[in-house]
């Protein structure tokens, strides 16, 4: 790793990170607070029969119980949204972006190997998802303390969350990685992210919400977060080992690709 | 040791290998290489000047000299380092200012250069002379580089890529966008790089500052290098244009060594002249001339010649053949001499892929 590149990077990105690290801990404290003053109303919605069940489940969570909201939140449209701010945003514009920009050709010229600079770079991305997660993470906490409902989990299981959460939107990072190590511009690997990232969370939907398209679910990375069994019964080993399994392969392609392809001229 | 060699460098894009032959399928055309058997040689300690016109491969060249690119064939090293596998090596030691640079806008000029220095993990040493030189003051350095106008970034960008002194400086079009007092200052700098035994690589299209600055110059085209030559000899060479005011009868002059293209009315007298000035002067020793003027040969002149040539042999089908530039053959209209095979080249043509011209040229 090259600290001069690293601290760079962690310079560059700090005020970015700070907001989106303040918006997530918002988000993340309105679960617990939404669950502690309206769960038991959600609760006799639902036995009423007045709300569908898989729209109470949906994404894997519900408001009627204090892992299932931690859970919700995980997995609501505006958490993956400012996640992917660096999961995808960053990740995709490390390499490619600089590129487009012109800027890789100064930072290519220092003696640096490619694959140094990659690996830096993935540390980065893996830091800020690191941040951002837990941002989400200590606002459900102090959010579940102040409103009095933190007796309800193993909060030493939290951390564990943050693990899922990490494993899966790092997964999400190598793969953005690895599209900007492939390409010149940007909006090719930014494409080929966000399509993963949108296919993948549209099969995780569709498969919560109706239950014969359940099957799909397998196939989505989001599939693999689980925050609400891991607060009630435990992490499970295949999620985390094939959430890590696809970061690796991400990895170890990028770190074949980049050393070797040609950078031309940029036009 | 040399600074840079390459024997047989190729590149070609888009793919390795050779075309797959697929009966009853069009073949798609293969690509031309935007490098072709390049074979140069960088001395120690000398300003080289690496010439051609847009698209002619100059870029290709240091981006496979850094390791930017990955050679089809052949190698080059560069201060005794391979540039596929030693990459990081050569660029310890080289500086680099690549054409129409980018720069980081959201950072001072002085925390850019701090940051660039920082990735090349050499003290800066340069780097106060260099501003001093440049005219860049500490206000200036201070104000983000999205403020800077273009000959601004450009001093950065020379900045950046000197102020570590390196052994070799490879710059890709350094002069673009300076005004003619910075140029100068330039110059001034480039210099100072050789009196302390640097060795500077200039890709450049323009002459006037090769001729100024290059002891010796390379010229390509189209991926192929034309001429590798001292840039004195080369103007040495080079014909002069002589024009004369008589008030008497015109000497002589037919059949004197150098001479060429006589040409004369109205008391005015015009020829071309090249090589030893000598024999000329003797033979219009005695003549009444009123005015004399011999303008000095340019490295433009020489540079037009190369391309005016290879372009008379290109018409004629010899595309891949090597010019000996210093022939003046006379363009053939297309129709009239149809385009022979390669291999019916005449023989001072030298065969593709070698440039004869050119070694023969660089070898001292």
């Amino acid at each position: 790793m090259n600290l001069t590149l690293f601290l760079h990077t962690l310079r560059s990105n700090a005020l970015r990170l700070l907001v989106i690290a303040i918006a997530m801990a918002a988000w993340g404290s309105l679960m617990p607070l939404i669950y502690a003053h309206f769960g038991s109303q959600f609760r006799d919605m639902m036995n009423s029969g007045l709300i569908p069940k898989q729209l109470a489940q949906f994404g894997g969570g519900d408001l009627f119980s204090l892992p299932g909201a931690i859970a919700i939140g995980f997995i609501h449209p505006i958490a993956i949204i400012l996640s992917s701010v660096f999961a995808v945003g960053f990740a995709t514009a490390a390499i490619a972006g600089e590129r487009q920009r012109g800027t890789l050709e100064v930072l290519l010229a220092r003696p640096i190997p490619r694959r140094v600079i990659y690996f830096t770079l993935l540390v980065c991305a893996f830091i800020f998802v690191a941040v951002v997660i837990g941002a989400f993470l200590v606002g459900a906490y102090l959010s579940a303390t102040v409103n009095g409902v933190i007796g309800e989990i193993p909060a030493d299981r939290l951390l564990v969350v943050w693990l899922n959460g990490l494993l899966l939107f790092g997964a999400i990072a190598a793969i953005g990685l690895a599209a900007s190590v492939s390409f010149d511009r940007l909006s090719p690997a930014l494409g080929i992210t966000l399509a993963i990232v949108l296919v993948s969370y549209f099969l995780q939907i569709l498969g919560s919400l109706w239950p014969d398209a359940q099957g799909l679910q397998p196939y989505s990375l989001f599939h693999y977060l689980d925050p609400k069994a891991v607060l009630t019964t435990g992490a499970s080993t295949f999620d985390f080992g094939l959430l890590a399994g696809v970061a690796l392969v991400a990895i170890v392609a990028a770190l074949v690709i980049f050393p070797r392809r040609d950078l031309a001229a940029p036009s | 040791m040399d600074a840079i060699e390459t024997t047989g460098l190729t590149k070609r894009y888009g793919h390795g290998g050779p075309p797959i032959h697929r009966p009853g399928r069009k073949q798609a055309p293969e690509a031309p290489p935007a490098l072709d058997d390049l074979a140069v040689t960088v001395r120690e300690g000398e300003v080289f000047g690496f010439l051609g016109p847009n698209g002619a491969g100059k870029s290709t060249m240091i981006r496979l000299l850094l390791g930017y690119l990955h050679p089809t064939a052949g190698r080059a090293t560069v201060l005794g380092f391979d540039s596929v596998r030693q990459s990081v090596q050569i660029r310890r030691r080289v500086g680099y200012l690549p054409g129409g640079i980018a720069l980081y806008d959201s950072l001072s000029g002085e925390r850019l250069l701090d940051y660039l220095g920082g990735l090349t993990g050499r003290p800066s040493t340069r780097r106060a002379a260099l501003l001093d030189r440049l005219e860049l003051s500490e206000r200036t350095m201070q104000r983000p580089v999205r403020d800077y106008s273009r000959g601004m970034r450009q001093k950065i960008g020379i900045i950046q890529a000197l102020q570590h002194d390196p052994d070799l400086a490879i710059l890709d079009e350094p002069t673009e966008g300076l005004d003619p007092l910075m140029q100068r200052a330039f110059y001034d700098i480039l210099g100072d790089l050789k009196r302390v035994g640097r060795t500077i690589f200039f890709s450049s299209h323009v002459l006037s500052e090769v001729e100024r600055v290059c002891d010796r110059v390379a010229i390509v085209r189209s991926g192929r290098l034309v001429a590798l030559e001292d840039v004195a000899a080369l103007l040495k060479r080079r014909k002069r244009n002589v024009e004369m005011r008589l008030a008497g009868p015109a000497p002589k002059l037919a059949g004197v060594k150098g001479v060429s293209g006589i040409h004369q009315s109205d008391g005015r007298l015009t020829l071309s002249l090249e090589g030893d000035v000598a024999p000329f002067l003797a033979a219009i020793a005695g003549a009444w001339i009123t005015d004399l003027t011999i303008e000095p040969a340019h490295l433009e002149e020489a540079f037009l010649e190369y391309y005016a040539d290879d372009d008379a042999r290109e018409r004629r089908g010899l595309a891949g053949a090597t010019v000996m530039p210093l022939r003046e053959e006379p363009a053939q209209p297309q129709r009239a001499q149809p385009k022979p095979p390669p291999t019916e080249a005449p023989p001072d043509a030298a065969p593709k892929s070698k440039p004869a011209r050119a070694k023969q040229a660089d070898t001292p």
